[in-house]
């Protein structure tokens, strides 16, 4: 397996993105919630499946995985089946819907998305960590709703933005 | 907003004590040891140990203690309402009611569990800062390949892969001051980032992202020329100029490594867990 230089290089700054936005608490938005903030960490994963492939996707996932195990903003990330197993998703079913959509319109491609590539993020983070034991499943599934519907929205808005924004200066032969 | 000062990971520390010196193949396998066995850790006392263990690699390094634990700051608040959440929330069959608010029970298991996974998310935190700070992103980098040159026989890249980490790593620090600069040029403009309900917060968030994501782009484009025009192949067949060494000092650190994880092991397996 190869690696082009431009996968190495966006994966990379992708993933900086990612570990600046967790330090920085930046990608937490405070909600009135219990566990207090909806996250959209997640985001430059999405960008990475979509923008770059699968690969990318993966590569940023992991990083995001791996930053929130040895850096866990919440307890129960600090299990690597909670917090790296279920971002390896992320991005690579970001470029799915992407690309099984974007035909029909580019825009509702990135929505789409945006949107189930947060959902993968919430539902199997929380799967997880009902599964380990760290989360009753009532408290997962309210959290859930509490969370996952505007880190979605929030997600889907992103990713049509930044996705348009960033084409609007990538050389011509991405498209 | 100071968005750099409480960033500590990936931040390296000049030295050159015994611990700046080691190996980094030394340091990697044996953080890699120690947050394997944290995840097996189920009551008080190996933390105990564990946190005599990195007192004295943080003496040996002399590393400022405050500095180490700056990059917690952020994280505390967090920390607590997950504390708290836990306390409440975790249940098993049998354990004692610590007292009852309105619909809420707060049980002795949900304070062990809060406790023990709270002292978890510290130790993880301070095992890998202090790794990077011992260690320069170059020798980091070095260690991860020679490290990770098995898996490259299967056919994984890793040359690549730790090159992925590397760029992550060291535009963290780029990236922060960026972010710096648009959110004091927002400001300027009069965005209040600290004011309003959920959804104006998440509004005021978009003119920050999308120049973040922009300027972060061009950056990489700017390095894609860069490494093609330098012909990055990936690094096969590549020489260094320094090669790693293991050492006595290598040696006896790894020895006390393996014996403190013995130790460690004996402690997590005589007591059983906590809940």
């Amino acid at each position: 397996m190869n690696l082009s230089v431009r996968k190495i290089v966006i994966s990379g700054i992708l993933g900086a993105i990612v570990i600046l936005l967790g330090v920085t608490r930046l990608g937490f938005i405070p909600v009135p919630t219990p566990a207090g903030h909806a996250t959209i960490i997640h985001i430059p994963v999405i960008l990475g499946g979509v923008l770059e492939g699968p690969v990318v996707g993966l590569i940023t996932g992991a990083i995001f995985g791996l930053f929130s195990f040895l850096q866990p903003g919440a307890p129960f990330f600090a299990d690597p089946l909670v917090s790296v197993f279920p971002r390896l998703f992320i991005g690579v079913v970001a470029y799915l819907v992407y690309f099984a959509t974007k035909r029909i319109n580019t825009v509702l491609a990135c929505v789409l998305a945006g949107a189930i590539g947060s959902l993968t993020n919430t539902v199997l983070v929380l799967g997880m960590a009902t599964w380990r034991g760290y989360l009753p499943a009532e408290v997962s599934i309210s959290l859930g709703f509490l969370h996952g519907i505007p880190e979605m929205v929030v997600a889907a808005i992103l990713t049509v933005i930044l996705v348009k924004g960033i084409q609007r200066i990538r050389p011509a032969e991405e498209k | 907003m100071e968005l750099t000062k409480n960033i500590t990971l990936g931040v390296y520390l000049p030295g050159s004590t015994s611990i700046h010196r080691l190996d980094p193949r030394t340091k990697i396998l044996a953080a890699a040891i120690l947050i394997i066995l944290l995840l097996f850790v189920r009551t008080y006392e190996p933390y105990l140990l564990f946190s005599l263990f990195l007192f004295a690699v943080v003496l040996l390094s002399r590393i400022p203690v405050g500095y180490a634990l700056c990059g917690l700051k952020p994280m505390l608040p967090v920390l607590a309402i997950m504390w708290v959440f836990q306390l409440f929330l975790f249940k098993t069959e049998d354990t004692a009611v610590l007292f009852s608010w309105w619909i809420f029970e707060a049980t002795e298991a949900g304070l062990h569990m809060g406790n023990l996974i709270s002292l978890r998310v510290l130790f993880l935190f301070t095992t890998t800062t202090l790794l990077t700070l011992t260690t320069s992103v170059v020798s980091l980098t070095d260690g991860l390949e020679s490290l990770l040159k098995p898996l490259a026989k299967v056919g994984l890249p890793t040359q690549e892969l730790v090159m992925t980490l590397v760029i992550a790593l060291r535009f963290v620090l780029i990236l922060a001051e960026e972010l710096e600069k648009i959110v004091k040029a927002q400001m300027a403009r009069g965005v209040a980032f600290d004011r309003g309900n959920f959804l104006q917060k998440t509004k005021k968030l978009f003119p920050v992202f999308l120049p973040l994501f922009i300027g972060a782009f061009k950056r990489a484009e700017e390095l894609i020329v860069a490494m093609e025009a330098r012909s990055y192949t990936g690094g096969r067949g590549r020489t260094k100029m320094k090669t790693l060494r293991f050492g006595r000092v290598d040696l006896y650190s790894t020895l006390a490594t393996l014996a403190f994880s013995a130790l460690l092991v004996f402690t997590i397996l005589r007591s059983g867990p906590l809940y």
